[in-house]
């Protein structure tokens, strides 16, 4: 039952970009309504939805996070004519989200990569993508922001930080994790071909408590849940916003904006999992879905004065969907690695993401995978009709001498990666999302010439007797893109405050408005663009 | 410890019968502030007198009584709002008689019985380091509102005639000097009696049950006599150091609550001879169950590593939930992650077993349902150890209700720890609330005409068993 109808703030969409906001929101006076498609579970359940499942299922981690009819999110068991994602381009958009209030950081690796001052500027310096409307030195106290917010960890060894080019004005909060023992074996490996393997930067916490939130136990399960919540997701949040204030719809899917005649946004509305219609008012709205619900939301919303969608007098909604496609290299050797302690992802090499080629091919960051390797291995043991102790043998070598490198790649923004919405309905009646989707070109090239010799080369550093390489991109689940910001509305959605171009009281932040990937991943960034946007929504409250 | 120190130095009825005396403009040399700073570190001044996230001694600690929110106060040398127009006689009267210095009784919360027997000379340091060592803070006591008759703060006259030490402790002759300095300290400034000795019908301790364990708010600070099955008569003396430097004692006891603060603020920052000394004297105190003597499991050695996975897994986790494993699953879901899928804990003992240790083994399920329900958080030099809580605080990990928290507390005694023990919903809810609770406001109401002394147990009970956590968690939170 809906009680609240309206507030001064109403944000859509309850994931880290959506509590970073409110939650600054309601600190300055202002009442925040927020309103999420999903349910609101415990980690209780979803830990035990996961060691529930068996391990046949547990390639895919939505099995710990069952979508609700209402609000579908990909799942790893749906048939691709029935799935919710629908692809028609040369490569897939397959995307893992999950529509649950607090949001896809449950199930992200915490990985908290800065983007470089050249990542920021790919246009002017080397004639490709676009140019971000500001620079690294405007995003960084943003950065520092979110990481006290979220409460990330890093190396204090200025030669182990990144970026290496841009200043850091704040140090990490806490240590970086140590290296798990394959981590260290790769990173003295990668030293003979002159790379080094940093230590990742993490909102997870090292060694001590964090904001109410334990230290990290190694249980080396980030993905898909982090069980004691010393890696942060969103969903930490939410019992201190409700305490200060904030009220919280959940299984509510919004499913249209509504603009008035200033062409401001007067109210949106939702369905509750009755398919009842509310319509929830306020003065200032905040779409914080992701990079591929706030499209789909912006284009469902088409109206007579906004008739490709709202916030679209640009044509740049949808358009220009990016991620990080990926390679990844299975490597068998012969001494054993191990990895599987600590975090799952702790270490990498993000050197190669930059340099002069960038003009020719994407950069592309090496990842040594650090997740505990049993799981992967077991069907390949059983395979061989091993039994008994035979098995657990081979389980145990395979563990210990098996690897996965990831070279993880960035992507030029393409206004031919489009979301537009199917034919095909959900169970609400609403269209599925349509991705258009070609890695291109330039990512394609950097695979054959750059990244994966360069994999190649580490695989036989590291005394590789089998190497397999996924023979397709896949996707990093890092949505990017469908809003880009830019500071020429005829060609961008959102201002460099992630405020609408049409619609002066409509904020878009996170990671669609980033205009350029970078290979590193991208939720620190969207979070900086949501403390961004959050103060320039408090600015304009307050002269409202 | 902690809950039980609360003083009131301020009163919202303050009757001020004069001006406070202006304190001598006094001069201290550096050593005796010194030595009053490590005498009020003994004590532990800080721990009450210190609200979360403000400054040192400025007071602020909501903590929360059966019959109302007391308010900590402020005892830098202010001469403003804290204690800086104190004279060192005015200060030796609030510390060791409990009368401050407009002439109002304090109550016994703040625990001036234990402090009374300290020496003149180590006051005497406390009152250089509070005046020369305190960083003066001008805040203003907050208001502290007890329902009548709880307001009749000159009902402690009589109790103070009854139950209060007039004298510093002298030493035994018999005994070693390390013994007399370890009583000196057990006694006086750490005041181990305010806690875990149990109290009388007036709420005065009673000595001859001394240290022999009593209930504290919603934990239960146990047995730390000498005996060996219900005290700590199994620990050798470099043991109880261990615990006390560390706040655990791998495979036996952890840290939590109140003397969680205590270790954090106080016991860690003695020196090693003090707390040799202390754990010579506390190992001497005879226990008070003669007839038990020394057979059968104590708290430290029940409980093995087991598990009931296997009925559970794969059936869902709703289905698990109501079925007669649900204990079980909730351990899986919460607990396990750290303390190991057997309740084995981590081989370096950082995430103690489950089993073997006193947390889940004690007399009663106090401290089990409220390390559950509170979690656990205390900082020593080793680093700083958090549990998170499984209460209504916004930082749960997961918010238990009663009934969850009743299946779990039972799946671990059955298997890991006292398994004679039950537990109900009710009996979290009780602990939840701050501990047992005592209708004596009623009764003091109803029977006012029938005599002091039923005025006189409730204001002892109302400042003797206050509980801290719940109300200062939330104006923290708020």
């Amino acid at each position: 039952m809906v009680t609240k109808t309206s507030a001064d703030v109403i944000v859509v969409g309850t994931g880290v970009v959506g509590v970073v906001i409110a939650e600054q929101l309601i600190d300055a006076g202002h009442s925040v309504l927020m309103i999420e498609a999903g349910p609101r579970v415990t980690r209780a359940e979803v830990v035990e939805n996961w060691r529930n499942a068996p391990l046949g299922v547990k390639g895919d981690t939505s099995v710990a996070y069952p979508p609700r009819p209402w609000a579908p999110h990909p799942t790893g068991a749906d048939k691709p004519e029935d799935a919710y994602l629908q692809f028609t381009g040369p490569d897939p958009y397959d995307q893992t989200f999950i529509r649950y209030a607090g949001g896809s950081t449950w199930h992200w690796a915490g990985t908290s990569w800065r983007l470089t001052p050249e990542d920021m500027r790919l246009h002017s310096l080397y004639g490709v993508g676009r140019d971000w409307a500001f620079d690294y030195d405007t995003l960084e106290p943003y950065y520092v922001r979110t990481e006290h917010k979220l409460g990330i960890s890093g190396p204090s060894d200025r030669a182990l930080q990144w970026p290496q080019t841009g200043a850091r004005s704040a140090p990490y909060l806490m240590p970086s994790f140590p290296f798990s023992p394959g981590e260290q074996k790769f990173t003295e490996v990668v030293k003979t071909l002159g790379y080094t393997n940093i230590p990742v930067a993490q909102a997870r916490n090292s060694g001590m408590p964090y904001d109410g939130r334990p230290a990290c136990c190694a249980n080396n399960n980030c993905v898909p849940v982090c069980p004691v919540a010393a890696k942060y997701d969103a969903e930490t949040s939410l019992g201190r916003l409700e305490r200060k204030g904030v009220t919280l719809l959940v299984d509510s899917v919004v499913y249209k904006v509504e603009t008035n005649a200033q062409n401001k946004i007067e109210a949106v509305h939702f369905y509750d999992q009755h398919k009842e219609s509310h319509r929830i008012t306020g003065k200032l709205f905040v779409l914080a879905c992701n990079g591929l619900e706030n499209p789909k939301l912006l284009l469902m919303s088409a109206n007579d004065r906004n008739p490709n969608g709202v916030a679209n007098s640009s044509d740049q909604v949808g358009r220009n969907m990016m991620d990080h496609p990926a390679r990844t290299l299975t490597v068998t050797t012969k001494e054993p690695f191990w990895s599987g302690l600590g975090p799952v992802v702790n270490s990498g090499i993000m050197e190669t993401s930059q340099g002069a080629f960038r003009s020719e091919h994407a950069g592309a960051y090496f990842r040594y995978n650090n997740f505990a390797r049993n799981r992967f291995v077991t069907f390949a043991a059983l395979k061989k009709g091993l039994v008994g102790k035979a098995l657990d043998e081979e389980i145990r070598r395979m563990t210990a001498c098996t690897a996965d490198i990831v070279a993880a790649h960035e992507v030029l923004p393409d206004p031919n990666n489009r979301l537009t919405l199917s034919a095909k309905k959900d169970w609400l009646g609403l269209p599925k999302p349509s991705i258009h989707y070609d890695v291109g070109e330039y990512v394609r090239k950097s695979a054959e010439t750059y990244s994966l010799p360069i994999g190649k080369q580490i695989a036989a550093a590291m005394g590789a007797i089998d190497v397999k390489i996924t023979p397709k991109f896949s996707n990093s689940k890092h949505i990017m893109g469908g809003t880009i910001m830019g500071k020429d509305a005829s060609n961008s959605v959102v201002d460099v405050d992630c405020r609408a171009h049409d619609h002066e009281n409509l904020f878009i932040p996170g990671g669609g408005a980033m205009a350029s990937t970078a290979c590193g991943n991208s939720t620190i960034t969207m979070t900086a663009l949501a403390i961004k946007a959050a103060d320039a929504i408090v600015a304009q409250m307050r002269g409202a | 410890m902690t809950s039980f120190k609360t003083f009131l130095l301020a009163a919202p009825f303050a009757f001020v019968a004069f001006a406070p005396t202006i304190s001598l403009a006094q001069d201290f040399p550096a050593d005796l502030v010194e030595k009053g700073r490590y005498l009020a570190t003994a004590s532990d001044c800080v721990a009450c007198h210190t609200a979360k996230g403000g400054k040192p001694m400025a007071g602020g600690l909501a903590i929360d009584s059966p019959v109302g929110t007391i308010m900590s106060t402020n005892i830098t040398p202010s001469k403003e709002t804290g204690i800086g127009n104190y004279t060192e006689a005015q200060f030796s009267d609030a510390v060791r008689k409990g009368v401050r210095a407009d002439g109002a009784n304090l109550y016994p919360a703040m625990p001036y019985t234990a402090y009374s027997f300290m020496s003149d000379a180590d006051v005497h340091a406390m009152y250089a380091y509070f005046m020369k060592g305190v960083a003066p803070v001008e805040a203003k006591n907050a208001e502290t509102s007890l329902p009548f008759p709880m307001n009749i703060r000159a009902s402690m006259i009589g109790w103070n005639l009854l139950f209060r030490n007039n004298t510093p402790l002298s030493d035994d002759p018999k005994q070693s000097a390390e013994w007399n300095r370890g009583r000196y300290l057990a006694e006086g400034a750490a005041h181990c009696a305010t806690c875990h000795t149990p109290r009388g019908a007036f709420m005065q301790e009673k000595a001859s049950l001394n240290l022999s364990g009593a209930q504290v708010g919603p934990w239960y600070a146990p047995d730390i006599t000498s005996d060996k099955v219900t005290g700590i008569g199994s620990w050798s003396q470099d043991e109880l150091v261990t615990y006390l430097k560390t706040g655990r004692l791998a495979g036996k006891a952890q840290a939590a609550g109140s003397m969680g603060e205590a270790i954090t603020h106080s016991f860690q920052h003695l020196t090693d001879a003090d707390l040799k000394a202390i754990a010579t004297y506390v190992e001497s105190v005879p226990s008070a169950h003669p007839a038990a003597a020394a057979t059968g499991a104590t708290r430290f050695d029940q409980g093995k590593p087991v598990n009931e996975l296997a009925a559970l897994r794969g059936k869902g986790f709703d289905n698990g939930m109501k079925g007669a494993h649900s204990g079980a699953q909730i351990f899986s879901a919460n607990c396990a992650s750290c303390h190991g899928f057997n309740g084995q804990g981590t081989a370096d003992g950082y995430y103690p077993s489950i089993f073997h240790n006193s947390a889940t083994a004690g007399s009663n399920a106090s401290n089990l349902i409220a390390t559950i329900l509170y979690g656990v958080e205390r900082e020593t030099e080793s680093g700083h150890v958090f549990m998170p809580p499984f209460g209504d605080q916004p930082n749960a990990l997961t918010q238990l209700d009663n009934v969850e928290v009743a299946s779990l507390a039972n799946y671990i005694l059955k298997d890991y720890g006292n398994s004679k023990l039950t537990v109900t919903a009710h009996d979290v809810g009780v602990i939840r609330e701050g501990g047992p609770k005592s209708d004596i406001v009623t009764l003091a109401r109803i029977g006012m005409g029938a005599g002091a002394l039923v005025v006189l147990a409730l204001i002892a009970m109302a400042v003797i068993l206050p509980r801290r956590g719940r109300a200062g968690a939330d104006k923290a939170n708020a």
